[in-house]
């Protein structure tokens, strides 16, 4: 009798409990990029009416403090769902203080993706998968089509013709380069844009990761003297020159290049739809040389491994990992989709970036070397502003971030 | 009368000294009023148009961006929240705040100093630092995406300087007025409510304005404890212009300039008791 | 005794609610976070206990040291110019409101605008000023000396100074008022009696004004070592959290949030180190407050 009345019981609970989980589930999922927000609604609903029953409720934060406040609502034992994570470093953060479910298991269609992009979805203390890669993105020069028109120059394929198409728009009363030196990352994007080519791209980065030379090498030197070659067609007092200025100075055609990434393509079309801009690869010392381009994965989808929702998660990220999400971000993003096989028919822009990368090298300190304090992107960038302010010599520059690196860096401490 | 530096019977030294002082006002002035009328005129512009010109005057005053902000984005809704945030946090902020100053500044006894001290310490270090623990204290309270995290927090931030600058002030009100209020008989509540309280109005006035303006401009704790849409606040919704690359500075300005309408009316009300302070100290 | 119990409660009265919130709010997950300084940490989680080790790296080991010293030089120019500039000049524009120059009223009303902008605001309008074809530089070519003209925020030698000066527009006005109260209340008598005996303006301000509003001074002293040693939002908006250019205006602030929270872009917070330096913020603004209390409330005249 009493057991016959608690297998009802339990039978009526199940069906409620599995009615519940039939009527709805909600993810919560968490992004950096506010500008994206309506348009992932888009996607998400399309996501939403492939799987009923679950519903995605997005929050966009502030880049700058995204990471604080994913750590703390981490850390405090609740947080989204589902999130953006970022690359490298950034995802070892959390992978290691185990906030993060490893993919491998959930989300099998990972196994068709790019080694490169993997790379920065992937821990390097356990060499397991904690996120979809998202998009990659390239560095090169954006110039604009209509003053290379109007002054009859060919885009440049060695350092010397770059140098002299510089002269001529510096002359023609242009702003050769829109370039500054106000945020330090700036500059080492400039970095990652022209010097590969200088430095001996990826024989140099194999090199120094393994530790067999180090900064101080004179092929990495030499690649910063390159560099300096171009503060002439900066612009005036370019120290104080932020990047708002410089988008604002390219997208008002006032500047004829600028050293920038693939992920500025979006903002400078929204702004001045008639911008008729091109983009080349960083151009090298002889004709006929390989141009390579620093390629970096900008980050992650990745799954709470406290999340009580993880059959609804993992739906989601393999939607993530699907070609429609891949298709959005060429189409709706103009970001370079990670996801293999993404149609790039539609977008000329997205084809070009990936053709420029034929010849492609990790973007090296953001690659290799953002793991520990001080990272090498820090060093870079603050030593490369006293560098280009002339404060400090090339020699300078490679020391301090060499010692910066070697003070946890295994490979450089061995003598 | 007494006070004033008396120009007719002034030395040349002194009217040159008054002249200089007067010109410094005035520049300062500028140097006030330019930066609101750049911010202003700039919500009537397009963001293409504020980073190409960023000085010049828009095209036409097109109030198409308040309607953006206000309406699309839901500002109307975060307005709202943040009036009432700030308002209840200042209510307890002013009456537990000036209600200690008076416990620390009014007595005599052996704990005062640990007390001030205690008060004193809680301004010494960003409560931004602490965010992991309290978002852990706030999460068994169960007060996480709930208004009164922030509230408290609010409160929090602003009593130990409200304290320190009122028990300040209230240290210097002589002891004779207490005195004869006690001989009539007054509860301490009521020395304090109608004998101290009246005399500190224009620090009042400045507490009230010193903590209000980051309380209402803080966004960090709202962004880290406030995620349902319904409890947004403004500082929050202004951190959605502000994208990886690129920030929407048109809409950016639009809502800056919506943001700063209470802060200006709420100072233009509170700098009345700066002149009542005047008098008071007159008639006293 | 009896009297003294109630007096008690009194006391218990006024002070308890503040204390509650105060400690459970602020202290309790200050002394939380700070209390992690003394353990090492992988990531984001809790190792074991290391003793003062976080404070031997931040003092005695690369990179922290240089990174360190640095930050607290520029801290203590924070300090050194504000409490110069700025409230010298905020007790100068108190005493001539408190004396009624022409158009006293209408300043009052004023001064404290520039507080009441938004940070976001503030960092991109000065920005604008600022930047090499900005405002300021405008002016310079105007008055024919284009000679002038610098990178106000991208030169390592000025960046620190621009900023501190945008510091002073936007906070001025507060020292003024409250030195302004504190003028207002000092009582007419003194003042007026003083008046008569032929004293000149000079002597009345340094004898019998400045003496009577040492407590605002003290304030205003106690508010501006705090906000000196705790500068963060001003850099963070018009330099960035490595203190750009080459972390010449990196300051202690920055320093504890980049490395207890990471910069936005790189993993791996150190927040024990961070939190050593957090540890060593607190107890350093503590030592200087108590010190300036000490030392200014000797001076206090009780009235």
């Amino acid at each position: 009798m009493r057991i016959k009345r608690i297998a009802i019981l339990a039978l009526v609970a199940t069906l409620a409990l599995g009615n519940v989980f039939a009527q709805k589930t909600e993810l919560n999922f968490w992004t950096w990029r506010p500008e994206d927000t309506e348009k992932y609604q888009a996607l998400l609903a399309s996501f939403e009416k492939q799987n009923p029953g679950v519903t995605v409720k997005i929050s966009a934060f502030k880049n700058t403090e995204y990471n604080t406040i994913l750590s703390a609502a981490l850390a405090g034992g609740s947080g989204p769902d589902v999130f953006q994570s970022r690359a490298y470093g950034g995802l070892e953060t959390f992978a290691q203080s185990g906030y993060l479910e490893p993919l491998d298991a959930w989300v099998p269609e990972l196994k068709g993706f790019d080694k490169a992009p993997l790379g920065g979805a992937t821990s390097i203390k356990d060499g397991k998968v904690y996120g979809v890669p998202f998009a990659s993105q390239t560095l090169f020069v954006f110039y604009n089509k209509a003053i290379y028109k109007e002054l009859g120059l060919k885009v440049p394929e060695t350092w010397d013709q770059f140098l002299a198409n510089l002269a001529a728009c510096k002359k023609a009363g242009y702003q050769a380069l829109a370039n500054g030196g106000k945020e330090g990352w700036t500059l080492e994007v400039m970095m990652g844009s022209l010097a590969p080519n200088f430095y001996g791209a990826n024989d140099f980065f194999q090199a120094v990761v393994a530790g067999k030379t180090n900064f101080q090498d004179p092929r990495f030197k030499g690649a910063m003297d390159k560099l300096k070659e171009l503060t002439p067609y900066m612009p005036d007092l370019f120290m104080g020159v932020s990047y708002t200025d410089m988008q604002a100075s390219f997208i008002n055609e006032m500047a004829a290049h600028f050293v920038g990434g693939s992920f500025e393509a979006g903002y400078f079309s929204s702004q001045n739809p008639k911008l008729d801009f091109g983009i080349f690869a960083g151009p090298v010392a002889k004709a006929g040389d390989p141009r390579h381009v620093s390629v970096y994965a900008d980050g992650n989808f990745s799954m709470n491994s406290g999340s009580k929702k993880k059959d609804a998660a993992a739906k989601l990220l393999k939607f993530f990992a699907s070609k429609e999400t891949g298709n959005f971000f060429i189409n709706e993003l103009k970001q370079v989709s990670a996801v293999p096989g993404a149609d790039t028919s539609k977008s000329p822009y997205i084809k070009e970036v990936l053709s420029l990368q034929k010849f492609n090298t990790p973007y090296i300190f953001l690659v290799g070397f953002r793991y520990n304090q001080p990272t090498g992107s820090a060093l870079f960038q603050s030593a490369a502003q006293g560098f280009f302010a002339g404060t400090l010599s090339s020699a300078d520059l490679c020391k301090q971030i060499q010692d910066g690196i070697a003070t946890y860096y295994a490979p450089f401490q061995k003598k | 009368m007494s006070a004033d530096l008396r120009f007719a019977s002034a030395s040349t030294g002194k009217k040159i000294l008054v002249a200089a002082v007067q010109v410094f006002f005035v520049l300062y002035c500028l140097l006030i009023f330019y930066p609101l009328f750049n911010m202003i005129m700039s919500s009537f512009k397009t963001t293409r148009e504020i980073l190409r010109f960023p000085f010049a005057l828009p095209k036409s005053l097109d109030f198409a961006n308040y309607k953006t902000v206000l309406v699309d984005r839901g500002f109307g809704r975060f307005f709202f929240n943040s009036l009432w945030m700030t308002g209840t946090t200042m209510a307890f902020v002013l009456l537990f705040g000036s209600m200690a100053a008076y416990g620390v500044s009014r007595y005599t006894y052996r704990l005062r100093t640990t007390v001030y001290l205690v008060f004193l310490s809680g301004i010494m270090l960003p409560l931004k630092a602490a965010v992991i623990p309290l978002f852990i204290i706030m999460k068994r309270l169960d007060f996480v995406n709930k208004p009164i995290s922030v509230i408290l927090i609010f409160i929090a931030m602003s009593l130990p300087s409200t304290i320190f600058i009122l028990s300040g002030f209230m240290k210097a009100i002589p002891k004779d007025l207490e005195y004869a209020a006690r001989i009539d008989g007054c509860s301490d509540w009521m020395i304090y409510r109608h004998v101290v309280m009246p005399v500190v109005t224009p620090a009042i006035a400045l507490v009230t304005i010193y903590n209000s303006v980051p309380v209402w401009n803080d966004f960090f704790f709202p962004l880290v404890f406030l995620q349902d849409q319904k409890f947004k606040t403004l500082p929050l919704g202004l951190t959605n212009f502000f994208g990886q690359y690129s920030t929407d500075w048109s809409l950016l300005f639009t809502a800056l300039s919506l943001a700063i309408l209470p802060m200006l009316l709420l100072y233009a009300f509170m700098a009345k008791y700066f002149i009542k302070g005047m008098t008071a100290g007159a008639v006293k | 005794m009896h009297k003294k119990n109630s007096e008690k409660l009194w006391i218990a009265f006024f002070v308890s609610p503040a204390m509650a919130i105060v400690v459970s709010i602020i202290l309790l997950p200050l002394f939380m976070s700070l209390f992690n300084s003394l353990f090492s940490w992988r990531q984001l989680i809790r190792d074991e206990f290391v003793g003062l080790e976080n404070f031997r790296r931040v003092f005695f080991t690369e990179p922290y040291k240089t990174r360190f010293s640095n930050a607290i030089g520029n801290n203590a120019t924070w300090l050194g110019v504000t409490m110069l500039v700025q409230n010298t000049l905020g007790l100068a524009m108190g005493y001539f409101l408190s004396r009624r120059i022409r158009g006293s009223e209408f300043y009052k009303r004023i001064i404290f605008i520039p507080v009441l902008f938004s940070i976001v605001a503030v960092g991109f309008l000065w920005g604008l000023y600022l930047k090499p074809n900005g405002l300021l530089n405008g002016f310079l070519k105007l008055i024919g000396s284009p000679e002038m003209a610098r990178a106000w925020l991208g030169d390592e030698k000025l960046a620190t100074f621009s900023i501190i000066a945008v510091n002073i527009w936007r906070w001025v006005g507060f020292p003024s008022l409250v030195f302004l109260a504190a003028i207002d209340s000092v009582p007419t008598e003194c003042l007026e009696a003083a008046w008569m005996d032929g004293a000149k303006d000079r002597t009345v301000f340094f004898r019998i004004i400045l003496p009577l509003i040492v407590p605002s001074i003290l304030i205003i002293t106690v508010l501006t070592i705090v906000g000196s040693l705790n500068v963060f939002e001003q850099i963070y908006t018009m330099a960035g959290l490595d203190g750009s250019p080459n972390y010449s205006t990196d300051t202690i602030g920055t320093l504890f949030y980049r490395t207890g929270f990471g910069s936005v872009d790189s993993g791996n917070p150190e927040i024990g180190v961070g939190s050593a330096i957090g540890v060593i913020i607190y107890f350093l603004t503590l030592a200087a407050s108590l010190v300036s209390i000490m030392s200014l409330g000797k001076q206090e005249v009780e009235l």
